[in-house]
């Protein structure tokens, strides 16, 4: 379980986070969601290490995320997957998600094998194209290659940012659709943000609504899907 | 017609002057030649003060830049038979152009680039001394000098020794350099330049332009740099080993130390590259050092306060004592 | 033609070692941002301590593998004890704008570079010393022919081509190898997927020590050793880094090669004076032409 508490972060003068609190169920899908500027992104980035925390508490597994690195943090169980298709595109594919396992290579070599494997019987496309250079793939592909990198680390838990961003409906749904299959089988637990709040509320378990760096609802996400006066003031349709 | 910062500048330059010319008076000969040399390192020193500290481009070459100053000053000297002055406000013009070729070049460049590109300049320019020898001198160089004091000033105040006409011919223009360098920092051209040193998009959104700053600022600095350069040389000789690369490291060198974001700084900076082997020399003048240690002693502790002010105190000696004023950005 | 043929040979063989020095800046480029001015000053430190050795009585070998474990210990330090506390800074007033980012570095650098002169200075005093090449210097003969190379320039071309080769693989190859491209090219997804950007950014340090104390040890028997003379060779190998392209391993290469056979070639057919002027237009012809270098991509250079 992920706890949030009363987190702030700031964004150059921007208060980006303004006392941000909730819970993220383990093995069960929470996404967050709002308009372009909520603050979703950092968020994410606060979580995984990447920006710091002015104040406020962000517990894991019972211990403290605060001020630690990225590279530790990924090491206690959570993998981020930024906004953008964030692959390193002179990298080729398989390379890209040899990288997310390299810091389990020493203790645990046939695990990760394993793991590689299971992320290519995920992905085939990815399988097929493993010699390519990332930066020869379509969206859709390097997205499902950015997921690929952080599975292959094993977390337990998932920081998933706009995974929709600038891809075909039909994409977004196999993508959507394999990270409801990972949080269902494997009792991996996701913390999805979108500005798409459709797709996201349809297979979320818990939905929680950012404005302005602020938490305005936080409910069972078929609650918050229902609620009509919520969608129009926040989300304006 | 002055702005009101004009005047204060006025004033400012006016006390140096005094002050400057004091110490000339008090000092014996051979620290008044070393006052001399602080003067021009000053001057070379405000080069790399507006170039790096105000505009940050940096420059490995200003040494070269001096040369060029020093080479065109000899030349006029020896060729068209000018006097001192006017021969040294030749060579600051014609640094000038210098500086807007090198500038062209620069201004596509940034960082290390440019640092590498300077460096190579700096150790190219001498050598052309000795690839055209029968103009340049090859490696003797042509001797030069600042004359013998006019009359009227060895009247007015008394007999002047060597060191001291040195200083006193060259103290006139340090004023000047001083003067123009207060007015830069506080006009609309120094804020631009500043602009362009902190946020290039955003100082091109203001309707900068942005390359013709560069530029210029290239420009401006090759004619403080030409300026020192054509006095350095008119101390007795124009040659590649006057301008070696050491001595735009050690220009370089001084900026940091006294403060790259300040006029004091840039004085400050050169008073003390020129005095520290002297300084030393006192200090360890009783530990009966072996020669070799004592040679390389300045070198040493140079680098070490390179190494701790850009780690510790960026703002070098000038922001170490402004600590608590309000300070220019 | 006998002398066209010995320029090409001392060219290449020149030039190995100038690709050696490419890879050093290049390989402390892009892990860490900087080029790094003291690398040759690092070369010479580590190339005195070996030849102290050898006056001393050790075996060229002992001294050749002493002076590489000094050029990597001196390369982590300065990222120990300079680098890393200076990026450490990256609030700081005078490290704001990005202009005086990659500015400062290089003045660290250099101050780095004064102190292991005067360092030298101290120690060994200024005289230059030879060094000796573990082979012949002198012109090969086979079957009564001389040849226009020598076993030397056959012993660096190997030496260099057997350390590219491994270097290849290194970052080809392993774990640690993806991992340092990986930091170099986005540090932030690198740090994402578990890796250690800064314990990569001071083994780009080490790596590069080594090899320009390797450059150290093989340009010297040439050029003679003092706590100046590999200044040159610095430049020279910051020209062939920009040629090549600045953020491209095989570009510095590529870049050191071409500028061993021009400068060999101004040597032999100009004069040696001429030297510096040819690596002036060779470099200001590359910045003005193809401003990212041969083998570079272009987003890389406006750092």
């Amino acid at each position: 379980m992920l706890k949030i508490e009363n987190l702030v972060a700031e964004y150059g003068a921007i208060r980006a986070l303004d006392g941000v609190s909730f819970t993220a169920a383990e093995g069960k899908i929470t996404t967050v969601i709002g308009a372009n500027g909520a603050g979703k992104s950092t968020l994410l980035r606060t979580i995984s290490g990447l920006e710091r925390a002015k104040s406020g508490q962000m517990i894991w597994a019972d211990k403290s995320l605060i001020g630690k690195a990225p590279e530790s943090i990924v090491r206690s169980g959570i993998a981020h997957v930024p906004e953008g298709h964030a692959v390193i595109s002179q990298l080729t594919v398989a390379e890209n998600i040899e990288m997310g396992s390299l810091f389990r290579r020493r203790h645990f070599r046939s695990d990760v094998k394993l793991a590689i494997e299971e992320v290519y019987e995920l992905f085939p496309r990815l399988a097929e194209r493993s010699k390519q250079l990332a930066g020869t793939l379509s969206g859709g592909e390097r997205q499902m290659l950015a997921i690929s990198r952080a599975l292959v680390s094993r977390p337990k838990l998932l920081l998933l940012d706009e995974p929709s961003l600038g891809l075909a409906p039909l994409v977004v749904e196999q993508i959507i659709q394999t990270v409801n299959d990972l949080c269902r089988k494997s009792g991996l637990t996701v913390l999805l943000v979108e500005q798409n709040a459709n797709t996201a509320l349809a297979v979320a378990d818990y939905g929680v609504l950012l404005s302005l760096g602020k938490v305005v609802a936080n409910l069972p996400a078929a609650e918050l899907k229902a609620d009509a006066s919520l969608r129009a003031a926040y989300l304006g349709y | 017609m002055f702005k009101h910062f004009q005047k204060g500048n006025a004033i400012k330059s006016l006390i140096f002057f005094a002050l400057i010319f004091y110490f000339g008076k008090v000092f014996d000969p051979y620290n008044q030649g070393q006052l001399s040399v602080v003067l021009i390192y000053f001057i070379g020193i405000l080069s790399i003060t507006l170039l790096t500290g105000l505009s940050g481009q940096i420059s490995l070459g200003q040494g070269a830049l001096m040369a060029v100053g020093g080479y065109t000053c000899a030349l006029v000297v020896l060729n068209l038979g000018l006097s001192y002055w006017q021969s040294i406000i030749i060579s600051a013009v014609v640094s000038l152009i210098a500086g807007w070729l090198l500038g062209i070049t620069a201004a596509r460049l940034s960082g290390p680039y440019l640092a590498g590109t300077t460096l190579v300049i700096a150790l190219a320019i001498p050598s052309l001394a000795t690839r055209f020898e029968s103009v340049f001198g090859g490696d003797v160089g042509l001797s030069v000098d600042f004359g013998n004091p006019p009359e009227w000033l060895s009247g007015a105040i008394g007999e002047i020794g060597y060191e001291q006409w040195q200083l006193f011919a060259i103290l006139p223009f340090a004023t000047i350099a001083l003067f123009l360098a207060l007015n830069i920092f506080k006009s609309r051209t120094g804020r631009s330049w500043r602009a362009v040193r902190d946020h290039e998009i955003a100082a091109s959104l203001t309707g900068i332009n942005v390359q013709r700053v560069k530029i210029f600022t290239f420009v401006v600095a090759s004619g403080f740099a030409g300026l020192a350069g054509a006095m350095y040389g008119l101390r007795g000789i124009v040659g590649p080993s006057v301008y070696p690369v050491s001595l735009s490291l050690a220009l370089l060198t001084g900026a940091i130390l006294g403060g790259l974001r300040s006029i004091a700084g840039a004085f400050f900076g050169a008073a003390l590259v020129v005095f520290l082997p002297d300084l030393i020399d006192k200090i360890t003048g009783g530990w009966e050092l072996a020669p070799q240690v004592g040679d390389y002693l300045p070198a040493m502790v140079s680098g070490i306060l390179l190494i701790l002010t850009v780690v510790l105190n960026p703002a070098g000696i000038a922001g170490a004592l402004h600590h608590h004023k309000p300070r220019h950005k | 033609m006998e002398q066209f043929l010995s320029a090409v040979f001392a060219g290449t063989a020149s030039g190995s070692i100038y690709a050696l020095v490419a890879l050093g800046l290049v390989l402390v480029w892009r892990g860490a941002g900087v080029i790094n001015f003291a690398q040759m000053g690092q070369a010479m430190f580590s190339t005195y301590v070996a030849s102290t050795m050898i006056i001393n009585g050790y075996s060229y070998w002992i001294a050749f593998f002493v002076a590489l474990a000094v050029g990597t210990a001196l390369g982590t330090a300065v990222d120990l004890l300079v680098m890393r506390p200076l990026s450490g800074k990256r609030s700081s007033a005078m490290l704001a704008s990005p202009a005086m980012r990659g500015t400062v570095p290089v003045i660290a650098s250099l101050g780095i570079l004064g102190i292991l002169q005067a360092a030298a200075g101290m120690i060994w005093a200024a005289e230059e010393r030879g060094f000796p090449a573990p082979v012949n210097t002198l012109g090969l003969t086979i079957g009564g022919t001389v040849m226009p190379f020598t076993a030397f320039d056959l012993f660096v071309i190997g030496i260099v081509l057997v350390t590219l080769i491994i270097t290849t693989i290194f970052f080809q190859k392993t774990g640690m190898g993806l991992a340092m491209r990986a930091s170099a090219l986005n540090p932030e997804v690198a740090r994402l997927s578990g890796i250690r950007t800064s314990s990569v950014r001071t083994l780009s340090w080490a790596i590069s020590g080594a090899a320009s104390s390797l450059a150290g040890l093989l340009v010297t028997p040439n050029t003679n050793l003092s706590p100046n003379t590999l200044d040159l060779i610095l430049i020279i190998g910051f020209t062939a880094t920009v040629i090549g392209g600045l953020d491209s391993l095989p570009g510095g290469v590529l870049g050191g090669f071409i500028l061993g056979l021009v400068i060999s070639f101004v040597n032999v057919y100009s004069s040696p004076s001429d030297i510096f002027l040819a690596i002036l237009a060779l470099l200001l012809i590359v910045l003005l032409v193809r401003p990212q270098g041969i083998l570079g991509s272009k987003e890389a250079r406006r750092v």
